[in-house]
């Protein structure tokens, strides 16, 4: 199975995949300075999965702060969750959002909306 | 192996790729499927797009708000601020102006805590002033007190003294902490001020007689140096930065018999100063609480310093070109008995 782990920076989150059963975990603060270069290495790990997992995934994100670049590039890691959950491999995604945080809040709702097929959850952070 | 890149719209613009070539060939079915393709991706971009936009409104407003709330917090600090600055001016008029800095720079030690030290006491007072205040309308008391004492402690504070109280009619000053420039330095800096305030005093009494006042304050000023406890006395809840020990007691018995209008000072004191003022020796004295016989000096100015070298030249043929170091004792007086005779003569 296709593995990933980034470390957090003061600018980008920590990005990890790994684990038995599998589980994607983003979080922390999103505004690298260049998000292609960020995030292309993630995104294709998620489109890799496709073919390498056998058991089913779970995602988990936590973000704090994600800037607009980064909303561009997680649609793109969503397609590909997209895909998973169409071969029938994944299990549940959850958003974790920061309780006074409207606005992730709502950034995970309109993710929901997006992609309504996906067995999405939306949760204050603990 | 170079990981295969990502760039945003990467997708759309392979689509957007096909296009031409599509048409170009005018293949029905191929137009079709490659519509369909365009439209679902089409609809996917104009979805991102209106999220982001209202995303990027959100965050909008809430760097708005934020804005709004620094303004405010800023225009609040600065009203806290402006208020802390008069009270801190309020409060520097109760305080030691040293101990006033020190302790809004947070250099100030604000524990029960006390230092051994050596330091310059000096102690004031109005000579008669009880009968003088009897005698006087409260508000004219008041006025020429306030009078007295601000500009006492102009000159105190312009001799880097630290003023320790008034009490009473009394001023209670130290030097040697919490800024010293040696123990030699701060006696000499404290016998300067209180030459600078009797001087000015004569200066005070000519001001007030022509108010009319008939009792003009005439002050006695004893000084002393020695070992003291200074720091901050009292509780947790009240302190007070202060000296006490035996020294400080002396310095004020040495007060409690100065002349008026005169300084008088402990042996320890004078010999910081000895080449710097004039002092005449009085008979060792017993004092209330003091068990040992103390030596003072009456201070009566600044020495004179004489000059070392001397130089006459007259149209008549005299000349004089004398260094004063290079005679003897007996030379320089032989010398100045045949300099009067020539005066007495000339005259």
């Amino acid at each position: 199975m296709t593995s990933l782990n980034i470390q957090a920076t003061d600018r980008t989150p920590e990005i990890s995949i790994e684990g038995s059963p599998p589980r994607m975990r983003i979080s922390g603060e999103s505004f690298p300075e260049d998000v292609a270069a960020f995030y292309g290495p993630v995104v294709f790990a998620v489109e890799s999965l496709v073919d390498s997992l056998t058991e089913r995934l779970h995602v988990e994100i936590n973000l704090a702060y994600v800037n607009s670049s980064s909303i561009k590039a997680l649609y793109r890691i969503f397609e590909g969750i997209s895909e998973i959950h169409s071969k029938n491999l994944l299990e549940s995604i959850t958003w974790f959002y920061p309780d006074d945080d409207d606005i992730l809040q709502e950034l995970g709702e309109d993710f929901k909306d997006r992609f309504p097929d996906l067995p999405f959850q939306i949760e204050i952070t603990a | 192996m170079t990981a295969p890149s990502f760039t945003f719209y990467d997708r759309e613009r392979a689509l957007l790729a096909e296009g031409p070539e599509l048409l170009a060939r005018a293949d029905p079915l191929e137009i079709k499927d490659y519509t369909i393709r365009l439209l679902d991706r089409f609809e996917k971009v104009v979805r991102e797009n209106e999220d982001l936009t209202r995303h990027s409104d959100r965050q909008e407003q809430r760097l708005v708000k934020l804005n709004k709330n620094l303004k405010t917090q800023a225009r609040d600090l600065e009203e806290r601020q402006t208020k802390l600055e008069s009270i801190s001016k309020n409060l520097a008029r109760y305080l030691p102006p040293q101990i006033h800095e020190a302790l809004f720079s947070g250099q100030h030690e604000t524990a029960v805590v006390t230092k051994r030290k050596k330091l310059t006491i000096f102690f004031s007072d109005i000579r008669g002033f009880t009968e003088i205040a009897e005698n006087l309308q409260p508000e004219e008391l008041t006025d020429t007190l306030n009078e007295y004492f601000s500009e006492m402690t102009e000159i105190a504070l312009a001799h880097g003294a630290t003023i320790d109280k008034y009490i009473g009619d009394a001023i209670m000053i130290f030097f040697g902490d919490p800024e010293s420039k040696g123990v030699r330095e701060d006696a000499r800096a404290c016998v300067t001020m209180a030459l600078q305030m009797q001087n000015h005093m004569r200066s005070l009494r000519k001001r007030w007689q022509l108010r009319g006042f008939s009792h003009p304050f005439e002050i006695r000023i004893g000084i002393n140096t020695g070992f003291c406890n200074v720091g901050n006395f009292g509780s947790e809840q009240r302190l007070s930065y202060t000296i006490i020990g035996g020294e400080v007691n002396l310095a004020q018995r040495i007060e409690s018999i100065a002349d008026p209008g005169g300084i008088l000072i402990s042996a320890d004191t004078y010999a910081h100063v000895i080449d710097l003022v004039e002092g005449d020796e009085r008979e060792s004295v017993s004092l209330k609480g003091i068990d040992r016989k103390i030596k003072t000096y009456a201070i009566s100015g600044r020495k004179q310093s004489r000059p070392q070298s001397f130089k006459i030249s007259h149209p008549a043929g005299v000349s004089v070109d004398l260094d004063r170091d290079q005679l003897s004792e007996a030379e320089r007086k032989n010398l100045a008995d045949q300099l009067r005779s020539l005066a007495d003569d000339l005259s």
